[in-house]
């Protein structure tokens, strides 16, 4: 296995790298401050942890996939599961975003000790993200409601094993979901041994975070207090009242990283949630192991989540959506191992072969 | 020794290092005022001459930069005292505007220069011959060529520059200043003058007007050299090569000849009064041969001069030989012995067959571990190099450093993660950012960052942030501040709160010196590694001019005040060479006190070496660096 030398060249340098975290802080020469994750230093250890948990090193992931979830029924567009799910909170939370379905499912793990420590991410000022550790269900409010500034959360994993953690549940993002999957998968001889309960969130990019200046400059002296997107464009609600940004000015900031993404809901985590587009105040859930649906089904059980039968049609337009993020970007993804990038997935094999005729069938 | 330079004991012989003996010269010269910017290899005759400036009823400053030094000396001079001006060869260039001005005013009281030069920039960043100057400004100077002349060269110096009424330079080399030998002591002059009351109608002031008298006073010098006891010839009548020498080249050349045995073939003419040169006395020695071998230190300025008279000397037949022309001898570089020895070997056919200097057969040599240049352990200086480079490698903007001189000029080698792009003079940094900080308006994308030490910034930034201020350079200007000049031996500078002469002063904050200037200041700690790094990076996004005070004491000071705490390493918990170190505190951090252990194949502290800042320990990935015990006050 290659070291920091080579995940400084194959992922930093090539600008494929998607801040997920993994990589930070057991490693004395990867340093980050905001959106910049580099090697402040020369690192010559050939075997890395490092370049091992990184997405963005080559991975079969359909072997992760096989070893993590392996009696779930397969798919394609939105990867295994079993069951999908139009979710709400049954009492409002605080700063929730859509349904507020993560945050009660983050209460039901605390409450049920499915884990006693949580990786979520929270912010001081409705946009900068700021990873933690939460012991104590009360902090669970700091962290609701999304973040669209791409932030290296991941990095928390050590933290928690200084901490000797037992049983850590992760928020994250599809591609930190990746990394701790892999971190698994890899390191399974890592100490301690922690058991992992993940809840995977939606996501079609994260920002950079020079979105920031461009908000301090399109909103002078206005604080944000909410970003969003519902149907139409990027909504930014501040202290002066709501303001529509149109959605492609937005995209400029969006994180290089994330143009490599092929994953648009979290497909290997226990449970899956994301906006539910059709109804606001919904969330859709992706139950996808055991593990997923023991803490969904308490959730409900509790009486947190209500929970309805998945409209046959917009499980359709879920899927199209998954699909197209896939396929726009396999073309990113071959066009940057076309210029060198090293190859971090066999663009050949059966998955990404099925996932290009899918599309095109779509397009006819 | 200080007592031996203030010693009333004429006739009697002490070992003396050549500055001692330079010191001791004007004082026996009857100084009252000496100044002085240090710079190796002249630092220690300042400091020995403030120690002993009450005693000795004279007055001695470190003052603010070189210029300062010369023209606080002129001040005295106009008021008839002895001064005394010391600088190394790049002070030299700096006081060359008054230096070329001062010449032409002249001087009342006797004024000495004494120019230390640094052949092979042994501790400088570059080689430089200063007697260019002295020909440039038209000054008569001496160049010593042992201890015992640099003593009575400075001493009869006051009494050149008072007949003359002209600055005389005095030109010293590394090893006349570090190198020691016997020097008889000369007498005291009896009694000091006291200033004298200026007219209304005196004058010392510098125009054209004067420029005859300025090359009357170089006439005059002429004569006077003509007739040097410190210039003369020793060997056969008609040798088969004379060597025309000055300095320490005298000293090697009479080596190589007695080693080789020519003292009936090869003659030795001395010169001590290098600029003018005493043109009847040289030429009546070379009509007795046909070919000249120059020794000189640094550049081929006797050199050119000797071949300028052979050019107006028609009856000369001369094959001039040295640096240039054939380049018998190196182009550049300090000389030695042995040099010597082989040129003049090979000139004449001569086999050396003396004793060679024990030399051990390489199979029995064990082999010296390759060192480099590195700051002491716990210098603040590493800190501030490591956070700069590691803050403009995550800031990914390619910023663009400017060095300068101090000890951190090491910075830009290993020791400071190469982290410079420039390195020109002191003050050089800042002026080169602000340039480069301009273009900013042409889509110049990458952000500019200057560094000077504190001492550095009074020698010679303060115009420099002037400039940077008033037209709003894009551009970070980060004072290394370790309330220090180290580099030469911690001479105290305006910031310190202490004279030449151990008086308490009050010292010149650098943080008010830039706010009263306009500009924005931070000041941070260089220890708090993550904190002063989020400090550098929101700088570095921010337009403008600003300014970042580095503070935090050297570390070969502060270990004097405070109880070293002590540092080590739980083996247990380092990493070594694994996986999440890879040796990160000896190998990237690289302080001479975190050291390897090759048995436990862990990191260690060589607890006599560390100074106990504890950076390391702030920066060990496993948390393996354990600090106990240590404070404030010992």
């Amino acid at each position: 296995m290659p070291g920091g030398m080579e995940l400084k060249n194959d992922v930093f340098v090539s600008s494929v790298c998607a801040l997920c975290g993994a990589c930070l802080d057991w490693c004395p020469y990867i340093a980050n401050i905001e959106d910049h994750l580099v090697m402040r230093f020369d690192c010559y250890v050939a075997d890395g942890r490092c370049y091992s948990v990184c997405p963005r090193t080559f991975t079969d992931w359909q072997a992760i996939s096989d070893r993590y979830l392996p009696d779930t029924p397969k798919n394609i567009e939105i990867g295994p599961y079993y069951k999908v799910y139009k979710v709400k909170a049954s009492q409002g939370i605080n700063g929730q975003q859509d349904g507020g379905t993560v945050s009660n499912l983050v209460k039901t793990v605390m409450e049920d000790e499915l884990a006693e420590t949580v990786l979520l991410t929270g912010t001081d000022d409705h946009i900068t993200p700021e990873p933690f550790l939460v012991e104590n269900p009360g902090d669970i409010e700091k962290a609701a409601g999304s973040r669209f500034l791409a932030s290296p959360g991941l990095r928390k994993i050590i933290e928690a094993q200084e901490k000797k953690v037992q049983k850590l549940a992760v928020v994250g993002r599809p591609c930190q979901i990746q990394a701790l999957r892999k971190l698994g998968y890899n390191q399974s001889n890592e100490k301690p041994p922690m058991e992992v309960i993940s809840i995977g969130l939606f996501c079609m990019w994260s920002l950079g975070w020079d979105f920031k200046e461009y908000l301090a400059k399109e909103f002078p002296g206005e604080k944000v207090l909410r970003m969003g997107i519902p149907q139409h464009g990027f909504v930014v609600t501040t202290d002066k009242g709501e303001h529509n940004l149109p959605l492609d000015e937005v995209k400029r900031y969006i994180k290089p990283g994330c143009s490599y993404c092929l994953d648009m809901t979290s497909e290997l985590a226990d449970i899956s949630v994301g906006a539910f587009e059709a109804e606001e105040g919904w969330n859709t859930v992706i139950v996808r192991s055991q593990k997923g649906q023991e803490l969904f089904s308490k959730a409900v059980d509790k009486g947190y989540l209500i929970c309805e039968d998945y409209p046959e049609d917009e499980l359709n337009r879920l899927k199209g959506a998954s699909i197209g993020k896939k396929n726009r970007n396999l073309e990113n993804i071959q066009a940057a191992f076309d210029k060198g990038v090293k190859p971090f997935i066999d663009l050949n094999s059966e998955m990404y072969v099925k996932v290009k005729k899918m599309a095109e069938g779509m397009v006819k | 020794m200080e007592w031996m330079i203030t010693a009333d004991e004429p006739g009697k012989t002490y070992l003396m290092q050549g500055n001692e003996a330079v010191a001791r010269g004007a004082l026996e010269a009857g100084i009252r005022f000496a100044a002085a910017y240090p710079g190796s290899p002249s630092s220690e005759i300042l400091t020995m001459l403030g120690h002993v400036a009450d005693k000795m009823e004279m007055y001695a400053e470190w003052s603010t930069n070189e210029t300062c030094a010369l023209e606080a000396c002129l001040g005295a001079s106009f008021a008839r005292v002895r001064s005394l001006c010391v600088m190394k060869q790049n002070g030299l260039l700096v006081v060359g505007d008054a230096l070329h001005s001062a010449s032409l005013s002249g001087v009342k009281g006797g004024l000495v220069m004494i120019v230390a030069d640094d052949p092979s920039a042994h501790s400088s960043t570059n080689e430089f011959d200063s007697r260019h100057q002295a020909k440039s400004a038209a000054l008569p100077m001496l160049e010593p060529a042992n201890i015992q002349e640099a003593k009575d060269m400075v001493k009869w110096g006051y009494e050149l520059s008072e007949q003359l009424q002209q600055l005389v330079m005095v030109r010293t080399v590394t090893r006349i200043n570090h190198g020691r030998s016997t020097v008889t002591l000369g007498q005291m002059l009896a009694e000091k003058p006291n200033p004298v009351t200026i007219g209304e109608w005196d004058r010392m002031v510098a125009i054209n007007w004067f420029k005859d008298a300025q090359i009357a006073k170089l006439d005059q010098a002429q004569e006077i050299f003509e007739e040097s006891p410190f210039n003369w010839y020793k060997g056969p009548e008609a040798p088969e090569i004379i060597i025309i020498t000055c300095g320490t080249g005298w000293l090697y050349s009479s080596e190589a000849v007695e080693a080789l045995g020519l003292n009936e073939k090869v003659g030795i003419l001395k010169i001590g009064t290098t600029y003018p040169l005493p043109e009847k006395f040289i030429v009546k020695h070379l009509l007795n041969t046909n070919k000249v071998l120059v020794v000189e230190e640094v550049d081929p300025f006797l050199e050119q001069n000797i071949a300028g008279i052979i050019a107006y000397h028609p009856e000369l037949n001369i094959e001039l030989l040295g640096r240039c022309g054939q380049k018998t001898l190196p182009r550049n570089g300090e000389l030695n012995p042995d040099i010597v020895r082989n040129i003049l070997a090979s000139l004449t056919g001569k086999v050396f067959t003396g004793p060679e200097v024990a030399v051990i057969p390489p199979e029995e040599a064990t082999p010296l571990p390759a060192r480099e240049l590195t700051f002491c352990a716990g210098c603040p200086h590493r800190a501030s190099f490591f956070l700069l480079k590691q803050t403009l490698r995550i800031h990914e903007g390619q910023g663009v450093v400017m060095g300068d001189i101090g000890c951190y000029t090491m910075g830009g080698q290993r020791a400071g993660h190469y982290l410079y792009n420039f390195l020109c003079c002191m003050g050089g940094g800042i002026n080169a950012a602000e340039g480069m900080g301009q273009l900013t308006r042409f889509g110049f994308k990458q952000p500019v960052l200057a560094l000077a030490g504190d001492s550095t910034f009074f020698h010679s930034c303060i115009p420099g942030l002037v400039n940077a201020k008033y037209h709003d350079s894009n551009m970070l200007f980060v004072v290394l501040d370790n309330s220090a000049t180290a580099m030469t031996g911690f001479q105290p500078h305006p910031g310190i709160g202490l004279t030449a002469m151990g008086k308490a002063a009050e010292p010149i904050s650098i943080q008010k010196v830039a706010e009263a200037i306009g500009c924005q200041v931070t000041v941070a700690d260089p220890f708090d590694i993550s904190g002063t790094t989020e400090i550098v990076y929101k700088l570095l996004k921010q337009p403008g001019l600003k300014v970042l005070i580095l503070k935090q004491e050297c570390a070969t000071l502060a270990v004097r005040k405070r109880k070293k705490p002590r540092v080590w390493v739980d083996q247990d918990l380092c990493r070594g060479d694994e996986c999440g170190c890879g040796r990160f505190c000896s190998r990237i951090w690289g302080c001479p006190g975190n050291i390897w252990d090759y048995e436990a194949g862990r990191a260690k502290i060589d607890e006599v070496v560390c100074v106990g800042c504890g950076v390391c320990a702030s920066l060990c990935p496993a948390g393996a660096i354990k600090i106990e015990g240590g404070g404030a006050d010992e």
